[in-house]
């Protein structure tokens, strides 16, 4: 009987648990996490922060999933790998594995910005994160939030919708660039706005004071100051791989792996944000820190090391949130620098901004800063990016449904 | 909680009657669903079907009769109101002579039962009249196929192999025909739609023609011309069992391809394609007139000479033909002429035809007659109007008369579910029990089966018959009501066949009472009986009734609608009325809401190309003028060629855009004196 | 294991099982956005077809849901959204390869096809045959077998 072990408890761990025993139900497997045995969803943060959802609904598997599972979930940190014995180190223990998958996740980043590591300052990235925005979301007015990218501005969403005065800080003069192009960007700023946002872009943030009264007043460059109870930080995600230093795996900004979510050690795997597979446009390493993503590596990861070949067809990054009361999403390659050219839906199919771009005739992805509806779209341009096998649908009906809903959809 | 009990019953939403599970708790229907044991369809109904649920819970629905005063309705109790109509009846036929009272049966609540309880009770009152919307609706195809064939055949789409629909979206009229003919095209078959626009049947067939409004017989007899030509008839079918087929092909010769394509708008190719396709379907050919064709000046004459094609080619009689259908023996609930009447049928002098084959009057007559108080010249007090669940505001021809007449009657009395438009005309309003808080009777042709649509919940309601045998019993009539309820009428008129009310009670998913069996002419030809049962006993291309009467024997259309043959300046426009729509029957169903929400207006459907001409977007408001009146409606645009060009398809039964303030009365079908709801001029202005 | 299968040359598009979805799973309209089941009538192709899930074997909405709303219904083999636990995110929707996921704009929540307990009312209302619901095999390409045009069947 086999050993497996799996760091980390989210997305791609629990995605590869539940591939892997798909096809394997009797080896051991372990899932070590350092945040705690309940798997618990980061992307509901935003929604349990604005009343969405009830805290409780954060967790997202039931008390017995483990068990059910045949695996065992320990609340350990992962101190060290040793590829060439196969062990992994823990703070408490030393445990032997024939294969292991590293989803270690991400941890949320600062800018180095002078007062930013100071208490008030928070990120909405984990668990932790959660507990201390809840009391502040309640007794706060005002909060500063730094960066405008999904996670930011998902989080002055929140804050918008709990009744907070928002202040968002953008250093570069434009939000979102991983998520939208130019022009959707530039609808979704001016929605911004519109809900009473204090949206700043081009803005330096040069300190974070802390007031007397334990508030904060933020020093900007070339403006005047703005006030804070709390702050809270949005600039960006790294890979959690600093316990693999010497491990034998080798890892750049995160774990490079090939097509089977192997890493350059055989029998070691690496999955999630953790990790830099290969994506739907060949590149061959590269890491998207998204959930979907992470989902989509988990399963190839954890059929692979059951014994599955399965060869994994690349990472597509796509995000979908609705704030701001429209409905934000993006695929593949949207920016028309990327693309050859794109197709613009026009006002009246009541869409609002969607684009869809092409490569060589063929969809290669979108965005949308509109109506939910839209939102249907992208599903057919994932399989159709994707290249996934239609299994529900004979390929001349779906290429029929695709080619009048989207243009060009058919190749 | 309460049990919920599911029961069999038959679906009185439309008039198709699709076997349904009832689910009623705490006596009330709180679901329908298709009834997979009933052969008709199968376990599945439509959108209507199932809201009946809804409609028949509606708060709206009339719970106390109602009496109209100085100061509008006031509540009465059913007796008191029951005695003062039968009074002002009584005072009315004395007065002014039995024909001054009348019933009109509507189908609010049910349809064959009630029809034969309504005639029987205008005879019983000895008034000569019983009216429906039959004269506007239906008729004129009864007729039409009576004189062909001296019976209504039916159509056996599972296994026909060539099925033509003229004017008919089958999906809205009769929804399981829809997988009758899917079964059939699992089994080989092919359809042609034959319409002026595209609709849902028109999904699924081989072949979709559009043709210009009025034009259907035109093609009808472009096709058969052809059939003649290249043989493509079953001569010694024709030979054998129809009568006057050498003067048809005489009159079908000036039906040329070029003459057909300047009327109709199709081209010769495509009537070669059709003539291929009817001769490739051998006998097995079902061709279906629908009220698209019948709604017309020549509607008998249209319905007539497109159930021909199925004549010509034998197809009478034949599995995937036209079944002549048998049931069981039953005794019917109408008076025969032994029970005296006074006065003349309205329509009868004029339209005898109609007499002849459905005794039945006239209702657009009937408007002038209250009007005017002469019929024909001659004096005819009509004073006092029965009216059970029927709704003649929204769905008569040339509503501003309608109400016009209507409101001027004496005694005007409407017994319905809601109060409708016609209702709140009324001098009395009664309440009526829904079909389900009634036993009636159905039969169906195709399967050849009986069902007892069983009373599945009490409603403190009167039903139609206990209103007209009350009535009847007040007015001296009582002895021709005299079952207690309509169980009893029930057991009354399925005595003959040897079943018994429980027999039928065992089977309320149908009980098939004659087998189908095919070939009866051929047999009874052999025995040397009629093998038809018109006059002659033949198929009566060449009708001996119509000849009988004065008419032309064979399907004539020696006068088509003028705006068709050139454009009218003044009404450039040729208007439809009457298109169906999956998820409303005729006026009814605009007050259930989930309905309304997905379906909230009505619209003027019309080609793109004359929306750009005049300048119309989707949903701009337009207003419709016809020589009879004007609505203000907004536009629905029909893509990729749908609809003929000038033409404008408005569906009837919307109260602020009421189709029939367009339609004229006056201009008529010679045999049936059907209303030309098909084809008439309009101009459009936009708003 | 019963499933919902289309047969897309029956389809007449009379959208009866758009309505009675609708109104089976609001009680108050027949508005197609309420409905899990959409047909698509591309006139100017004569093409029509209804779309509802297909409850696939390899689940990508339920694998990819981040607030696991999404499971399967043991009884029916239905993939089912939990509204409760639905945050709306919409990942769902982006997920679905059909089009088959929908966005309850009043309540803020992703709705699909829950096969009705059992009793789909889209099928009951189906008055063409195109939509069945019948047993089908466990495999994953079972709808393909059922929806392929006649001549390719097996």
């Amino acid at each position: 009987m086999g050993r497996v072990i799996i760091i980390g408890n989210s997305a791609a761990g629990l995605s590869a648990l539940e591939s892997f025993r798909q096809y394997n139900s009797t080896d051991e497997v372990l899932v070590i996490s350092k945040e705690g045995t309940a798997p618990y969803s980061r992307v509901l943060l935003p929604y349990i922060l604005r009343g969405k959802l009830p805290y409780d609904c954060l967790n997202i598997r039931e008390e017995d999933y483990f068990t059910g599972l045949n695996a065992k979930c320990v609340c350990e940190e992962v101190l060290h790998v040793n590829a060439a014995e196969h062990t992994v180190v823990t703070d408490r223990n030393t445990y032997p594995f024939d294969k292991l998958l590293i989803a270690s996740g991400s941890h949320a980043v600062s800018p180095p910005v002078k007062g930013l590591d100071q208490e008030g300052v928070l990120h909405m990235w984990t668990r932790q994160d959660l507990d201390r925005l809840l009391p502040l979301f309640a007794s706060s007015h005002k909060v500063v939030v730094i960066g405008s990218g999904f996670i930011a501005l998902q989080a002055a969403w929140a804050a918008v919708s709990r009744g907070l005065q928002v202040t968002v800080i953008e250093l570069m003069d434009r939000i979102m660039p991983t998520v939208l192009d130019e022009k959707g960007a530039e609808i979704l700023t001016q929605k911004i706005r519109e809900a009473g946002v204090n949206l700043m872009t081009n803005t330096v943030t040069e300190e974070a004071e802390k007031t007397a009264d334990g508030r904060f007043l933020l020093h900007l460059k070339d403006r005047e100051p703005v006030e804070a109870d709390f702050i809270i930080v949005g600039t960006g995600v790294r890979s959690n791989i600093e316990f693999l230093k010497d491990s034998g795996v080798v890892t750049e900004r995160g774990i490079p792996v090939d097509a089977h979510l192997m890493t350059n050690v055989p029998d070691i795997y690496a999955a999630g944000d953790a990790a830099m597979g290969p994506t739907v446009f060949h590149d061959a390493h590269m890491t998207h820190a998204l959930w979907p993503t992470a989902c989509e590596e988990g399963r190839v990861a954890g059929e692979n090391m059951a014994g599955k070949d399965t060869v994994y067809e690349g990472s597509l990054n796509m995000n979908v949130t609705e704030m701001f009361h429209v409905t934000v999403a993006s695929m593949g390659k949207f920016r028309d620098s990327e693309t050859e050219k794109s197709y613009l839906f026009p006002e009246e199919s009541g869409y609002g901004y969607l684009k869809i771009c092409y490569e060589k005739n063929r969809p290669v992805g979108g965005c949308l800063v509109g109506s939910w509806e839209a939102a249907e779209m992208f599903g057919r341009l994932r399989k159709v990016i994707k290249d996934i096998d239609t299994d529900a649908v004979p390929k001349e009906i779906f290429e029929t449904v695709l080619s009048e809903t989207i243009p060009g959809g058919v190749c | 909680m309460q049990e919920r009990k599911t029961y069999h019953s038959i679906c009185r939403m439309c008039g198709s009657g699709c076997g349904v599970d009832v689910e009623v708790e705490n006596n009330r229907i709180v679901k329908v669903s298709g009834n997979e044991e009933n052969d008709i369809n199968r376990g599945r109904i439509c959108i209507k079907g199932s809201s009946a649920a809804t409609w028949l819970n509606l708060p709206e629905r009339l719970r106390k009769p109602l009496k109209k005063t100085a100061n509008g309705f006031v509540e009465i109790p059913l007796e008191q109101a029951m005695d003062e109509i039968a009074a002002k009846m009584k005072e009315l036929q004395d007065t002014y002579g039995k024909q001054a009272v009348a019933g009109w049966k509507g189908e609010g609540t049910g349809f064959n039962q009630n029809e034969q309880l309504m005639r029987r009770f205008n005879r019983a009152i000895g008034s000569p009249n019983y009216f429906s919307n039959n004269t506007q609706c239906n008729n004129s195809r009864y007729e039409a196929f009576y004189l062909n064939y001296g019976c209504w055949p039916q159509a056996d789409f599972r296994h026909t192999k060539l099925a033509i629909f003229w004017g008919t979206n089958s999906p809205a009229a009769h929804s399981f025909w829809t997988q009758d003919l899917n079964e059939g095209r699992d089994r080989g078959a092919r359809s042609i739609v034959i319409d002026t626009k595209y609709n849902e049947q028109a999904h699924i067939a081989d072949l979709f023609v559009i043709v210009r409004p009025g034009s259907d017989a035109v093609l009808a007899y472009g096709i058969i011309h052809r059939m003649i030509e290249r043989g493509v008839v079953n001569q010694e079918y024709v030979d054998t069992f129809t009568l006057g087929y050498d003067k048809l092909k005489v009159y079908a010769e000036r039906f040329t391809g070029e003459y057909v394509e300047k009327i109709t708008g199709v081209k010769p190719e495509v009537i070669e394609t059709i003539v291929d396709m009817i001769q490739a379907a051998g006998r097995q050919v079902c061709s279906w007139p629908g009220t698209g064709v019948e709604h017309q000046a020549n509607g008998v004459s249209n319905s007539r000479v497109c159930s021909l094609v199925d004549a010509l080619v034998g197809a009478i009689d034949v599995s995937g033909g036209m079944l002549i259908n048998e049931n069981m023996k039953t005794n019917s609930l109408v008076l025969g002429d032994d029970v005296p009447v006074e006065g003349e049928p309205i329509g009868k002098s004029v339209y005898p035809v109609v007499d002849y084959f459905k005794k039945e009057s006239h209702t657009l007559m009937l408007m002038d007659t209250i009007l005017t108080g002469k019929y024909e010249g001659r004096d005819y007090p009509f004073k006092g109007l029965i009216m059970t669940a029927a709704d003649p505001v929204m769905t008569e021809a040339n509503t501003a008369k309608t109400i016009q007449a209507l409101s001027s009657l004496e005694l005007f009395v409407v017994k319905d579910l809601f109060l409708t438009k016609t209702a709140e005309l009324a001098d009395y309003v009664i309440p009526a029990a829904c079909n389900y808080a009634r036993d009636e009777l159905y039969f169906n042709g195709m399967e050849q089966s009986v069902y007892l649509a069983e009373k599945v919940v009490e409603e403190p309601l009167q039903t139609e018959y206990e209103f007209l045998k009350g009535l009847a019993d007040r007015l001296g009539a009582g002895q021709y009501f005299p079952w207690k309820n309509e169980r009893e009428v029930i057991e009354y008129m399925i005595e003959p066949s040897g079943f018994t009310y429980e027999d039928l009670q065992k089977y309320p998913s149908g009980l098939r009472t004659v087998l189908v069996h095919y070939h009866k002419p051929e047999e009874r030809l052999a025995k040397g009986e009629k093998p038809f049962p018109t006059p002659t006993g033949k198929i009566e291309i060449c009708s001996t009734v119509l000849e009988q009467f004065g008419y032309p024997g064979i399907p004539t259309i020696d006068h088509l609608p003028d705006c068709i043959l050139q454009k009218d300046e003044e009404y450039p426009y040729i208007c439809m009325t009457g298109a169906r729509k999956i998820p409303y029957f005729h006026g009814r169903y605009r007050n259930i809401p989930q309905i309304l929400k997905a379906h909230p207006h009505a619209e003027a459907e019309m080609h793109e190309a004359d929306a750009e001409d005049l300048g119309l977007k989707e949903g701009d408001m337009i207003r419709v003028t016809s020589r009879v009146g004007s609505i203000e409606i907004p536009v629905h645009i029909m893509k990729h060629d749908t609809i003929a060009r000038s033409a404008v398809q408005i569906t009837h039964g919307w109260e602020n855009a009421n189709a029939n303030y367009l339609t004229d009365d006056s201009d008529r079908d010679p045999i049936s004196g059907f209303p030309n709801l098909k084809t008439f001029g309009i101009r459009i202005e936009k708003l | 294991m019963k499933a919902i299968t289309i047969d897309q040359k029956k389809c007449v598009g009379c959208r009866n099982c758009e309505m009675a979805c609708a109104y089976e799973k609001s009680q108050e309209t027949c508005e197609v956005m309420f409905s899990n089941i959409r047909v698509s009538d591309y006139v100017g192709r004569g093409f029509v077809v209804p779309m509802t899930c297909f409850h696939c074997t390899e689940a990508w909405c339920m694998k990819m849901c981040p607030a696991h709303a999404i499971t399967r219904d043991p009884e029916t083999n239905a993939v089912i959204i939990n509204p409760n636990r639905c945050a709306g995110c919409k990942m769902c929707i982006l997920s679905c390869p059909y089009g088959n996921i929908h966005f309850d704009h009043v309540h803020m929540v992703s709705h699909k096809c829950d096969l009705c307990g059992g009793k789909p009312r889209c099928v009951t209302h189906c008055i063409s045959g195109a939509l069945r619901y019948e047993e089908v095999g466990s495999d994953g390409l079972r709808y393909r077998k059922d929806v392929l045009p006649e001549e390719t069947r097996g």
